[in-house]
């Protein structure tokens, strides 16, 4: 593409794709890149290679259908997602769940925000040929997922909470198996730290890679880690608590100056953080039960359903009708691994989501990465793209 | 940056109850003077107003500029399709803003704006927050809503040929259709090197042999109709 710049001078442009489907873009994103030499003079992006019509799809069943959809969002950290929605429809009935399923589910969160970060990090080091982080990393989350197996029965897709609590309690020796994790992601980490941290050609690649200031990242919407590491002190999980998280002893991680190295720091950083509070909810943990008493939500149980017929009547109901929300409008957020996961229900009061639309925090992100690395390298913008985690899941629904 | 600076090291205050409450008091009555704002019932759990779309921008500016709201955070803009809402009379679609603020933690709100079906129009916001821009372009994608101002009202989510808004309620789940070429992009890119100062001199050759068949280079992705319905 021959093009005059601002200065009279003529330049002939390589217009170059990355992506669709290339093993730096993580998923399935396209980028349109105007090059000079190696320089991206502009850039457009394209997403939706793997939209498949979420909001259409859980409109056609009951709010406990939804919930497995909601794995496919960002499918590196199921559970958060799980956690979101469930959250979000309790918050509409104003019901509190179990203290046991608060705690569970605090310590769900913490250990898919461990994986997700692992993910994200270790892709990064990939991306940057530093390979030996990725098995460091990797490891240790392969022992969570078998966690995850053991607790809910799938590995990736879990769907592991309920409109009211949780699926089931936790099996025999999951208390000992978490304890076990946690080392062993922790070691990893610290493995992981002493490769990066202080490593030469790690910082001459990342550092002032693609910075955003903290204005842009506002004015972007950018909320979580990568808000975090524009130097922007704000966590859902401390501005605004759910699930009691204002008890939990932790700090929130920010960064100063927005690039690429301060993005993965800010996750490595934060993942200490994690590993804390995951302890701290370990030695909360009381046996009870795990999901709410209100038969608006709940199943009744089997030792019921069999011998009561009022009970039998509202398995029924629950199951065939659904959770029947008051009806209005309401968006309720968590602070998910990217960031702010919002969802946004209409209700007409049936059992059936009039609409539900998510706010996935990596879409944000995303919109500003066209913005981000023109004027960049080529390998720039792979290294940036990587360190913003976008995850084509959610941020196509 | 067309936002004002954002002075984000001020001490946020913490979300709460009290704080909510005072905070949905005050910015209703401030919309209600000066934007003819009115409470949406249906959201009961939190402030939804129902601003008029003519001024709606300034409403927007307002909440995000006046220094005792500083809503800075546009979280998310969609519609909602009341074709079929039960006891719903009025204005098919409501567009729906979610705003909150990065300084005050209580500080979070709905606005939403009537549309009719015939002229399904609103100002476009994309000047005030950029991530406007592609939460406009989802919605017009997903529900056909004009966005009246917006630079590059394109699709987002669905394929470039694709026709028809689907997550309106009339579109039919099962709906399929064939959609044959990629997305040049071509035009979209020689808009941003056009911003960045580069006077395109020549354009780009076709990036791909269906793109010329399909006439897809010349012409704004949104109006180009060409897919064969499969199936019913």
């Amino acid at each position: 593409m021959k093009v005059r710049n601002q200065d009279g001078e003529k330049l002939d442009l390589l217009t170059v794709n990355i992506g669709p489907s290339h093993p730096a873009t993580h998923g399935a994103l396209r980028a349109f890149v105007a090059l000079d030499g190696e320089m991206i003079r502009a850039a457009v992006t394209e997403i939706g290679y793997l939209h498949r019509g979420f909001e259409k799809m859980v409109e056609q069943g009951t709010y406990q259908q939804v919930l497995p959809y909601t794995d496919r969002l960002n499918y590196c950290s199921a559970i958060l997602n799980n956690i979101g929605f469930s959250h979000t429809v309790e918050r509409m009935f104003e019901v509190e769940i179990p203290e046991r399923a608060t705690v569970l589910r605090v310590l769900l969160s913490e250990l898919s925000r461990l994986i997700d970060h692992q993910v994200c990090i270790a892709a990064a080091a990939v991306d940057l040929g530093a390979l030996t982080n990725y098995w460091y990393l990797f490891n240790p989350r392969e022992d969570v997922y078998a966690i995850w197996e053991k607790l809910s029965g799938a590995r990736l897709t879990n769907a592991f909470t309920r409109i009211g609590g949780l699926y089931r309690d936790t099996y025999e020796g999951f208390e000992d198996d978490v304890r076990a994790v946690l080392p062993k992601i922790e070691k990893g980490l610290d493995d992981a730290f002493r490769l990066l941290e202080h490593n030469r050609i790690f910082i001459d690649r990342t550092r002032g890679c693609c910075p955003v200031s903290a204005e842009q990242a506002v004015s972007w919407g950018w909320t979580g880690p990568c808000l975090r590491a524009t130097g922007v002190d704000r966590d859902l999980r401390k501005d605004d608590p759910y699930l009691d998280y204002e008890t939990y002893e932790f700090q929130t991680v920010v960064g100063s100056t927005g690039d690429t190295y301060d993005r993965l720091l800010v996750r490595m950083y934060e993942m200490r953080e994690s590993l804390s509070i995951c302890r701290q909810a370990l030695s909360r943990l009381k046996p009870g039960p795990v999901n709410t008493p209100d038969a608006r939500l709940s199943l009744p149980g089997h030792d019921k359903t069999y011998h009561d017929m009022e009970a039998l009547i509202n398995q029924f109901k629950l199951v065939y009708e659904g959770v029947r929300a008051p009806a209005g409008e309401f968006y309720g957020s968590i602070e998910a691994a990217n960031g702010e996961l919002g969802f946004f229900i209409a209700s007409d009061g049936t059992g059936k989501p009039w609409k539900i639309k998510v706010r996935p925090p990596c879409f944000t992100q995303f919109a500003a990465y066209a913005d981000v690395v023109e004027g960049s390298l080529v390998a720039d913008a792979i290294a940036c793209l990587s360190s913003l985690n976008i995850i084509a899941g959610e941020l196509d629904r | 940056m067309t936002s004002q600076p954002v002075d984000l090291d001020k001490v946020l205050t913490p979300a709460s109850a009290e704080g909510r409450k005072e905070f949905e008091t005050r910015a209703f009555a401030s919309l209600q003077s000066r934007f003819e704002a009115v409470m949406d019932p249906r959201d009961r759990w939190g402030l939804t107003a129902v601003v008029p779309a003519r001024l709606l921008r300034e409403s927007v500016r307002f909440l995000r500029d006046d220094p005792s709201f500083l809503m800075d955070l546009m979280l998310d803009i969609t519609a909602i399709d009341y074709l079929g809402y039960p006891g719903h009379d009025g204005a098919r679609f409501g567009v729906v803003y979610n705003i909150r603020s990065q300084r005050f933690g209580s500080h979070r709100l709905r606005l939403k704006v009537w549309v009719e079906e015939e002229d399904p129009v609103v100002p476009s916001v994309h000047d005030l927050y950029r991530i406007a821009d592609w939460q406009e372009r989802e919605t017009w994608d997903q529900y056909g809503i004009v966005f009246e101002g917006h630079p590059d009202l394109r699709r987002l989510l669905n394929h470039v040929e694709f026709a028809g808004h689907p997550l309106r309620k009339d579109y039919p789940v099962r709906k399929r259709q064939w959609l044959s070429t990629n997305d040049p992009m071509i035009l979209p890119l020689e808009a941003r090197l056009q911003a960045r100062g580069f006077q395109v001199l020549e354009h780009v050759a076709a990036n791909s042999p269906s793109v010329e068949e399909t006439g897809l280079l010349g012409k704004p992705a949104v109006e180009k109709v060409n897919y064969v319905e499969k199936a019913k």
